[in-house]
Order: structure tokens, then sequence, then C-alpha cells
């Protein structure tokens, strides 16, 4: 191999190639980044969720306590109502360590599906005991538990926004290239799929 | 009477060394000069290269005609190569800047941080937030995001970011366990002194253009593999091998000289920085027990302030304490020793580290300690604080630009008091992204009158989020008893958990908060104040930034804007023509060169975008320029000689917008 110098034109035809090549990194990592974003995005939305489902779980036992010393006769709904919550307790805490995995996120929103479901009964039982729908702890809590499922249900939203966002960017060219370099699961949505969750319980005053 | 109130009361020497604005032009001076360091190296790098590449094409026989005499002046390949490091440099400039500009998160993000979530219910989490709460409630800037890095065991903190409005503030595992509230808001009031100085806009800076550097370092390591790796870089063999390991050997030597130089001066920078930093922490605080408590602790911990990310290097001047391995030669240190820092606020401190180990915090670290809330405690003594604040600025509007950036340990005292003094309904549910909401919308119906507020309602029933609706409903009545002087705050407090509103629900949210303050056709100002702290930044923000206007230096040049603000502040703050037309030609007085051309614009001039337009145009104005545009924007505000505690807050909300944070208006000991 005989060297005999280098002639201007190929320096600069290497210096051009070089800087396309940066150019093209450059966008590549710029995408990598806003993929990171989204993500993280997402997970932080589900992080508000999080807080508000503990609330929820520290409340339905104080409820169900309250309960007890009318409803004697309910012994099975409210066992039913804490088994429940205990269930989606646990789903919860896999939920919130890794959000938006498929599996968690299903587990979650079926054990949401069940506690909704056997409030809803307890709630309706409760109708016939005029006295502890008169007591006031047992109006407080219930206000409580109707705040907080309503924020739950508005982070959910925009948590379900966030992932929206997050699978669409990482599906589109040429975004799912970069994805493949880098852990980008799709996320899963968090829908609970009960009939009287999506109505927003209205408050009279 | 008149004319001797808008005098500017000149500030006595002794109380405070150096204004605000002095000191944000004075920091603007000191940009240049390192601007100007680093173009020179930049200089210096491209006649390395030159001389590298000569070299190279010079041992190998020359360039051009076979048998042309070899010489070292090429200037076909001088060219070549100053364009070609010029693009490099630049190009590595340009796409750190650009990764940086989404301001504080991404570097959060990329040294490990996690959001810490506005509602948690981590009682170490909730202790930082409040301490950061208060501390940009009292300081005048908005609450920055909270990042946790939980793989880092060692006490460190940062704050990033290219301004207050887009700052984060994020703090190790090991911070937040093994330090006191005391030694927390130590830590915090040193970062918010970074944040308050305009630091972290330097420090970005400062990191691009290493990085531009540090590329040709990179490319020269890539040319160094390629190739050449069965040969010796100095071949016997004169003429032959290929030449561009020795070339990337070359440029990687080249470049790491240039990264070693520009760390030189970016440490040195950094070093005078801590100290004043850590002097601010003093007076935020007014005990310096509580940072150095924080150094100590420091000290005595195995792993110190040891930041063990592999991207750590890149924000190393941002940390509270020295994040990596101490260098072999102090000039190249981010921070002054250890010891040394102790010594300034605690002279009389042993050289004894304490061990350090986790702290079990307590409910009571929630709030402020009795220590500094015993002289401003909650409820009464808050509100006549507030009271006396804005007397004193309807008496003397102008002096109260002068509290600009002057943080204290009072200001943060009142701040922490306020906090506490909120409804307790109220103080749980604003950090909850639904709540927050709601508490912006009640703060918003009208309570004057009855059928603009069942407008309102009727809104809020039928168009809102219907849970949102409800929240509110569920919350108003604990809004109401929120005082006037907490209602701004309030509102600011409402910020972290709006973040996390998703682009859709932030559209809906500012359709609604719009409809809200123009239900009765008219804008107050305190609508106007909860515009731009939330629609602003959170709406509007997402459809387009606000351009950085070219420095306008002349007052002419700055006519249409300061028409526009002070207009629509004069129109908005008083209720008929008469009144407004002598607060706008009050206030127009105190602008410097007597502008003729400036006159009253109508009510129906004077609209949200066009006071937004003419905020945003004036940010990008000069330090000494802003101060008498704040002083005119007091000056304003406060003309019909009276000024409630909303007005007085309403001028920070300006004075922010403006980038210039003011603490909140308090009749201090040492004012008047």
């Amino acid at each position: 191999m005989e060297f005999t110098g280098i002639s201007g034109g190929v320096l600069i035809l290497g210096i051009g190639v070089a800087v396309v090549a940066l150019l093209i990194l450059m966008y590549g990592i710029g995408i990598y980044n806003r993929l990171i974003a989204l993500k993280n995005r997402f997970k932080n939305a589900f992080a508000q969720i999080d807080v508000q489902l503990k609330r929820r779980y520290d409340l339905i036992p104080n409820l169900v306590e309250t309960a007890k010393g009318y409803m004697k006769h309910e012994r099975e709904t409210l066992e039913a109502v804490i088994q429940a919550r205990n269930t989606a307790a646990s789903a919860g805490q896999q939920a919130a360590a890794q959000p938006g995995n498929p599996q968690a996120m299903h587990g979650l929103a079926s054990a949401e599906g069940v506690l909704t479901g056997v409030m809803t009964r307890f709630m309706a039982l409760m109708e016939n005991y005029p006295d502890l729908k008169a007591n006031t702890n047992m109006l407080a809590l219930q206000e409580e538990l109707t705040s907080t499922e309503n924020k739950i249900a508005f982070a959910r939203q925009a948590y379900n926004d966030a992932v929206m966002e997050y699978n669409t960017a990482r599906e589109v060219f040429p975004n799912s290239i970069v994805a493949g370099f880098g852990d980008f699961p799709p996320a899963e949505l968090f829908e609970v799929s009960a009939p009287d969750q999506r109505e927003a319980v209205k408050v009279q005053f | 009477m008149a004319p001797a109130q808008i005098v500017v009361v000149p500030q006595s020497p002794a109380c405070r060394p150096m204004d605000f604005f002095e000191h944000q032009a004075r920091a603007r001076r000191k940009t240049f000069q390192l601007v100007a360091y680093f173009l020179a190296a930049v200089v210096c790098i491209i006649a390395a290269v030159y001389l590298a590449i000569a070299g190279v094409l010079f041992y190998y026989g020359g360039w051009g005609e076979r048998g042309a005499a070899p010489t070292l002046w090429l200037p076909e390949v001088f060219l070549v190569v100053s364009a070609g490091t010029l693009v490099i440099i630049s190009a590595g400039t340009i796409y750190k800047t650009l990764a940086l500009s989404g301001g504080g998160e991404t570097v959060a993000r990329t040294l490990g941080g996690r959001q810490v979530s506005p509602n948690t219910r981590d009682l170490a989490e909730r202790i930082l937030l409040n301490v950061v709460e208060e501390m940009a409630i009292a300081s005048g800037t908005p609450v920055p995001p909270v990042y946790v890095m939980d793989n880092e065991r060692s006490i460190n903190a940062f704050a990033a970011g290219t301004t207050p409005q887009n700052a984060v503030i994020g703090v190790t595992r090991g911070t937040i366990e093994t330090l006191k509230r005391d030694e927390l808001q130590g830590v915090i009031a040193h970062e918010f002194s970074h944040i308050l100085n305009g630091d972290m806009r330097l420090n970005i800076r400062l990191i691009a253009v290493l990085n531009g550097i540090l590329l040709i370092a990179m490319i020269g390591y890539i040319l160094m593999r390629t190739g050449g790796s069965s040969r010796s870089y100095f071949s016997s063999n004169k003429k032959g091998g290929n030449p561009l390991p020795l070339v990337g050997l070359l440029l990687y030597i080249i470049g790491y000289v240039g990264v070693f130089f520009g760390h030189l001066i970016k440490s040195a920078v950094s070093r005078q920085r801590e100290f004043l930093a850590d002097a601010a922490a003093v007076q935020f605080t007014r005990y310096p027990e509580g940072i150095a408590g924080a150094l100590k602790k420091i000290g005595g911990l195995a792993d110190g302030s040891r930041i063990r990310s592999e991207r750590a290097e890149e924000a190393s001047h941002m940390y509270f304490g020295n994040g990596l391995r101490q260098p072999f030669v102090q000039l190249l240190a981010t921070h002054p020793p250890l010891m040394e820092r102790i010594r300034r606020v605690d002279p009389r401190f042993d050289g004894q580290f304490p061990r350090t180990a986790p702290v079990a915090h307590t409910a009571d670290e929630l709030v402020d300690p009795q220590r500094l809330a015993a002289r401003l405690s909650a409820g009464e003594h808050v509100h006549v604080a507030a009271v006396a604040g804005a007397s004193a600025f309807a008496r003397r509007p102008t002096a109260a630009v002068e509290n600009v950036g002057q943080l204290d340990a009072e200001h943060v005292a009142y701040a922490s008091a306020l906090v506490n003094e909120l409804p307790l309904e109220v103080a749980s549910t604003v950090r909850d992204p639904l709540g927050a909401v709601a508490v912006v919308y009640a703060l918003l119906l009208n309570v004057d009158d009855a059928e603009v507020r069942r407008t309102q309602l009727a809104y809020l029933a039928d168009k809102a989020d219907p849970r949102a609706n409800a929240e509110t409903l569920h919350i108003v009545a604990f809004v109401g008893q929120v005082r006037p002087e907490a209602r701004l705050p309030l509102v600011a407090m409402t910020l972290p958990a709006l973040k996390s509103l998703s682009p859709r629900q932030r559209q809906g949210f500012g359709d609604d908060v719009s409809f809200l303050i123009k239900a009765d056709n008219r804008v107050s100002l305190f609508e106007y104040a909860v515009h731009r702290l939330i629609v602003t930044r959170l709406v509007d923000r997402l459809a387009h930034r606000p351009p950085r206007s070219a420095e306008p230096r002349t007052m002419t040049r700055l006519v249409p804007a300061m028409t526009a603000l002070l207009s629509t502040l004069a129109q908005w703050g008083s209720t008929d023509d008469a009144a407004a037309r002598q607060a706008f030609e009050e206030s127009v007085r105190i602008l410097p060169g007597k502008p003729g051309s400036i006159a009253l614009l109508p009510r129906d001039k004077c609209n949200l975008r066009t006071l937004d337009m003419a905020l945003d145009y004036l940010a990008g104005v000069g330090p000494e320029i802003k101060k008498p545009i704040l002083q005119a924007c007091a000056a304003c505000i406060a003309a019909d000689g009276k000024a409630t505690v909303e007005e007085a807050e309403i001028m920070r909300v300006i004075a922010d917008a403006l980038d210039c944070p003011m603490p909140p208006l308090m009749e201090l000991g040492e004012t008047g």
C-alpha cells in the first residue's frame, strides 16, 4: 500500500460524510430522548394515580369499621369489601412497581373492577340503614371517598393520554427504529370497566 | 407630596451591598468574559488541529503535486481544518444546548432522577416538597418540580434549568434520609441561590461548549480505532501506512487538552459561586447551623457527596457538594474544600466530622420549626405582616422594587406560616391534579355579583369535566376561607400538580379558566395574575414558546410594549377612566428619557394576549432597564394611594414575568 498524500477532495468528502453521519446521529438521539421523556411522563402520571389509590385503600376499612356497628346482618358483604380491597391493594403495588406493564395493569384493572362492584353493592345496602346514612363520620368518609375516586378517574385520564402519546411515538417511523435500540416496550392503558365509575358522583350543595 | 413619592429611594450601601439588577448586570458581563475565554480556546484548538494535520501530512511527504517541496503552510488544508473543527464544535454545542433546553428535567432524568409526585405521602419526600414550596413562595419564583435520585446514597443536590420558570431541584436519596429539616432547608436555600442568581443558564452554556470540544476528542478516538490497528502509529516506513490513526491520536489529545482547559475555567467559576450560595443559604434561613450541619454530615459519610451515575460528570458543577472523586489538582475541583466551606459558615468547627446515620423523620418536620415560625406565628401575625407590606407598598411603590431578589429568613418564615395557615382541606387537595384544577376554579368564582357567579357555575356544570365540577363544589367553601394574602401563593402552589395534566386536559382547563375570567366582561388584576401564573405557562407555552427578543437597549424601542403594559395595568386596576388616566400618567413619569409618544390605550384595546406579549417582550431586556419598568408598574398599581394585599401580590407576579423574583412585601425591621 503506497501512500502519496491525501487529496483535498477526499478530505472534504470525508468531512462531509462525517457531518451527515453526525446529523443523523443527533436526530436519532433526539428521538431517543423524546421517547424517554414520554415514558417518564406516563410513569409520573401513574404515580399520581397510585397516591390516590392508596388513599382509597386506606379509607375503605374505616368505612367498613363505621358501618359494622349498624349493618350487623351484612357480614358477608363487608367481608367481600375487605377482601376485594386487599386484592386491589396488592395488585396496585405490583402495578406501581412497573407502570404500563400489560400484565400488571390488567391485574390492577380487574381487581379495581371487582372492588368497584362490591362497593356499589355495599352503598346500595346502606340505603336500608337510615341511622348509618345520617352518621356524621360516615358522611365525611363517603364524601372523602367520592372525592378520592374522582381524583383517581381524573389522574387515570391523564395517564391514558400519556400512554397513548407514548405508544404512538414509539410506533411511527423512524422512531420505531430508534425504539428498537432501547427499552421501550408498549405500555398498557388503565381502564376500569365498571359501569358506574365512569360517571362522576354529583354532590349537592 | 406626589413628586417626592416617585423619587427612587437610594438604598444605604451598608445594608445591601448590591441590588439584584446590578448583580444581574455584572453576571452578564462576566458571562461575556467567559464566552471570550472560550472563543480563545476554540481558536487555539483550531490552530492545534491544523498543526497536527499539517504535521502528519508533512511527515507523510506533503501535499499536492508529487515532488513539490513539503511545507507546513497549506492554506487549503487550513481552510478545511478550521471549517471542520468549527462544524464539529458547534454541532456538539448545539446538540447539547438543544438537549438541555427542555429545562432542568432533562438533566434530572439524565442523572437517574425520579420526579416526586406532588401529592406524595412518603414522609421524607413530603418534608422535602414542603421545604421547596416555602422557599419558592418566599422568593417569588414558581414552585419547581422536585426529583429524587433513588440510587444515590450520598448527600448531594442540584438545581438545573435555564430560567427560574423551568428550573428543577434534585436531591439524592441519602439527602432526605440523613438530613434533618433544618439541614435540608440549608441545602435547598443554597440551590435557590443558584436559581435566583441565574447561575444555571451559564452552567448550561459551559456544559454545551465543553461537549463540543469533547466531540473532537471522541472523533479522534474513532479515527484512532479505524484501520491501522496492525501497524504501529510511528511506522518506520515513512511513506507507508494509514495516517488516520495518527491524526486520530492527535485529535484525541487536542480534544482532551481543550476539555482540560475548559474544566479549569468552569471550575474556577463554579467554586466562587459555591461560596456565594453558601452565604446566601445563611441569609435565607438565618441559621448557619443548618447548612453547616449538612456539610458536616457529608464529611461524616463514607460516600460523602459522590454521585455514582455514569453521567455525573456533565452536571458536576451544579451540585451542592463535590459530586466527583477529588481531582489531583485543586484547580480542577468544582467545589471548594469541604473544610473551608464549613469554616466559612461555622468558624468554630473543630474538624471532627460526626458519624452520619439516617434520621427518623417525624411529622413535626412537615412545618417550619418553632425557631422561625415563632417570629411570625401563623394567623394574625402573617396577616399583619401582609397588611403592613401592602401599606408600605402604597406609600412608596417604587421602593418595593428594591426587594427583588433579596430573600430573607423572615420571608421564608412568612411563607411557611402562610402555607400552614391554609384550611386543611385546601392544603391537602391542592397537591393533587384534580384538586388543583378545582382550587383554581373556586378562586375564580365571583363573590360580589351573584348573577355572574350563577353564569360561572352553570358553565362549569355544563362544559367543564364533571369530576372537576364536583370537586370544585366540594372545595369552594374552604377556598372562601383563604385570606387575601394567601390567594396568589395558593395559585402558585397548584402549579406542580397541574403540570401532570395531559395536553388534552390542559387545553380544556385553559378554556374553562378563560371563560371564568371573562364571565363578567372585565378582567381584574387578580384574574390576570391567575392567567399569567397558570394559563400562560401551562397551555399557551404548549403551542408556542415566546421568542427571546434581541435585547432592545433604548427606551424608544420599548414604547409599544410599555404602552400596552402600563395601559392594561392602569385600566384593569381602576374602576373609572379618570383614575386609569391618573395611574398611567403617574407611572410614565418614572420611565427614564421621558418618552413622548406614550399614550394610554382605551380599555377595549387591553386584553390578556397583548399584556402577555408585552411582558414576554420586556422579559428579554437588560437588567438595568427592567428596574425602571418594574418601578413604573409598581407606581401604576399603587397610584390611588391605597394598595390591597392582593395588589401587592400582583406586583410579584409581574416581577416574576420579567424574571425578577420578588419576595413578599412585608414591613421588615431594616426597611424605612
